[in-house]
């Protein structure tokens, strides 16, 4: 389904729900379940956490649906608002994080070959950088996890945080500068003893 | 330092980009719509909640805040007419934040009127503001 489409389903299905027939409102629920589930996955790293989150968004969402002012993408303002909810969520109860200075990936010892042994080290490494992002303070967090959530759209990434484009993107700088700094001493570590 | 050996040891953006770019996607639960869907049904079947009576109570406000402020009027004259000597042997005693009262007249004590009037309205209206939140 293209965005129109679902920009013109989302607008009809509102305008249903306004007009009292709450049923319309399954619409856009099957349409943006699977982003909001993810999304809010992104920001715990907990399935059922997410998916809680994401009824809970739902629900705020029909209860400010006479608020979406129409100049705006229905899923751009759904985006806003779920967005807003998690980090205020876990800012209330933050998820389990291993601090930074603790992210360090050892290689698995049970590779018997080589070509095993670089799946594994390409695991342990794409685990590591996602466990570090997650170790982030929560203003680079926030802003990795919506950058790339939203296929590195700085423009629809700032618009969810509520930020200006520019602040989004040294949120981005500084925070891909901490994973760099972070990172590759500790992946080359766990590479070297691995050779 | 880019190491060569080995699958790519990425320490530059683009690796960065690569590896948060290909986050595994996990399918909603299979009940999750119905579970949101009661959720939104119970809420729309909720009743909303009692808004304040305004128009029922705004005469009687209107006839208190009126009530008030002639008793005020009248307590303020009943300390005008106190003799002046009777006043500064009062002031010696009294917080010098209260002479204002006893010296000059009515119209600074209407002033202090005015503003306790405002004080009460303000955390009249703060605390139905707050209750309004809950």
């Amino acid at each position: 389904m293209g965005m129109n489409a679902s920009a013109s389903d989302d607008q009809a299905d509102v305008d249903k729900i306004l007009a009292g027939d709450i049923s319309a409102f399954e619409g856009i629920v099957r349409r943006w379940q699977g982003p909001l589930i993810n999304l809010a996955n992104r920001f715990c790293h907990d399935r059922g956490r997410a998916e809680e989150m994401a009824q809970e968004a739902f629900l705020r969402a029909y209860r400010a649906l006479s608020q979406w002012r129409r100049d705006a993408v229905f899923s751009t303002w759904l985006f806003a608002l779920a967005t807003n909810l998690y980090r205020s969520e876990l800012r209330r109860i933050p998820a389990r994080t291993v601090p930074l200075a603790d992210i360090a990936e050892p290689a698995d010892p049970r590779a018997p070959d080589g070509g095993l042994a670089d799946r594994d080290y390409d695991y342990d490494r794409d685990s590591a950088v996602r466990r570090a992002v997650f170790a982030l303070p929560p203003k680079y967090r926030e802003a990795l996890v919506l950058f790339y959530f939203h296929e590195m759209d700085v423009t629809t990434a700032a618009r969810s945080l509520g930020l200006p484009e520019g602040t989004m993107k040294a949120r981005l700088f500084r925070g891909r500068e901490i994973l760099r700094n972070r990172l590759p001493q500790r992946l080359a570590v766990a590479h070297l003893k691995e050779a | 330092m880019r190491r060569s050996t080995g699958p790519s040891v990425g320490n530059d953006d683009s690796e960065i980009d690569r590896i948060l770019s290909r986050e595994d996607e996990i399918l909603p639960s299979s009940g999750f719509t119905v579970s949101v869907m009661e959720a939104v049904r119970r809420e729309a079947a909720a009743r909303p909640p009692i808004p304040f009576p305004w128009k029922r109570a705004l005469p009687g406000l209107l006839v208190g805040g009126v009530v008030l402020a002639l008793v005020l009027v009248a307590v303020v004259r009943a300390i005008a007419q106190v003799d002046r000597t009777t006043a500064s042997r009062f002031s010696t005693s009294l917080p010098s934040v209260m002479l204002p009262i006893f010296n000059g007249g009515v119209e600074s004590a209407a002033i202090w009127a005015v503003l306790a009037l405002l004080t009460a309205f303000v955390s009249v209206k703060l605390t139905m503001r707050l209750c309004g939140q809950e």
